[in-house]
């Protein structure tokens, strides 16, 4: 996963659901676990990757423990991880985080307001100690299979290690 | 319709804002209340439903509950004038029976009719509410 070799990673595979708040709130949790909270052990997967059979995505979900986070009850983060052969170690809806803020109501589409990205860091500090537990933040040994095949970027092939798929 | 299959259990009356009223016992002395199927499939997953409490009395057209969803947020109207006698406890905590389950465990509440006998006929049957549904669900999709 880690050219740099640094340790375990987790995959993370938010929703793709364009053009809705709890798909955009499922995506800005992504970005703010993957890039500010735990930029160390995670990697994003673009799960349009996943959907259109990109080899390497494919590879790397089926490498790695992977948390879905997913807009609705369609749950299609979690199913295409499965179906490209990989396992959820954690299912995240943005609806029942919800449930338990009510305050933080979601709103907007290309720009969400201010409770919508509260409520996608709320997502994302929740989602931090299974990452942790996964992934140790001290740099585990890598574990078998941990690595993508050698010549195989983090994400599909094409690009460097932490470019996160957005 | 379209790619989607909607319900309409034919032992009930209809709301054309998409409530179902289901008479306890053939007086109408008491009535169960839920939304939809097709209501719920249009509103998408529900994030919250509040339910007026018991003691509420309410003329036809009040609102009867409020439901949020991850689209849309409703006023439920109540589809008869009555109090209500007993609300769905079980949508505090689960809120996505209505969804699940919006003929059976999804209800809303169980209203005490004040004018059953003169509200009743302005219902909807269920193949009156079927045409309705269908005529929304075209223009939905587009298809008139």
């Amino acid at each position: 996963m880690s050219r740099s070799g640094s340790g375990r990673k987790v995959v993370v595979v938010p929703c793709s659901g364009i053009g809705k708040p709890y798909g955009t709130v499922s995506r800005e949790a992504a970005y703010e676990l993957c890039e500010e909270l735990r930029p160390r052990t995670t990697a994003l997967v673009a799960l349009s990757r996943l959907v259109m059979g990109d080899a390497g995505a494919g590879r790397t979900v089926a490498g790695h423990p992977a948390i879905a986070i997913d807009g609705c009850k369609l749950t299609c983060a979690a199913k295409m991880v499965r179906v490209r052969g990989g396992t959820v170690a954690r299912e995240v809806a943005v609806l029942d985080v919800y449930r338990c803020h009510r305050e933080l109501k979601p709103e907007g589409i290309a720009e969400l307001n201010d409770a919508g990205l509260a409520l996608a860091r709320v997502i994302a500090e929740e989602i931090v100690p299974t990452v942790d537990a996964l992934a140790p933040p001290g740099g585990a040994e890598p574990a078998e299979g941990d690595e993508p095949p050698a010549g195989d970027g983090p994400l599909g092939g094409d690009e460097e290690d932490g470019d996160h798929g957005r | 319709m379209d790619k989607f299959t909607f319900r309409v259990p034919t032992d009930r009356l209809y709301h054309p804002d998409g409530l179902w009223v289901l008479a306890e016992n053939g007086a109408g002395s008491l009535v169960r209340v839920g939304l939809t199927d097709y209501l719920q499939q249009r509103s998408g997953d529900a994030a919250f439903v509040t339910v007026r409490p018991a003691g509420t009395h309410l003329a036809r057209g009040d609102d009867l509950a409020e439901l949020e969803t991850l689209k849309v947020s409703l006023a439920l109207p109540a589809p008869v004038s009555g109090t209500v006698v007993e609300a769905d406890a079980a949508l505090a905590a689960s809120p996505e029976l209505v969804n699940q389950a919006p003929y059976g465990d999804g209800w809303l509440a169980r209203l005490e009719p004040s004018q059953w006998a003169v509200e009743r006929a302005a219902l909807l049957t269920p193949e009156a509410y079927f045409e309705h549904m269908r005529r929304e669900a075209a223009i939905e999709v587009g298809q008139t």
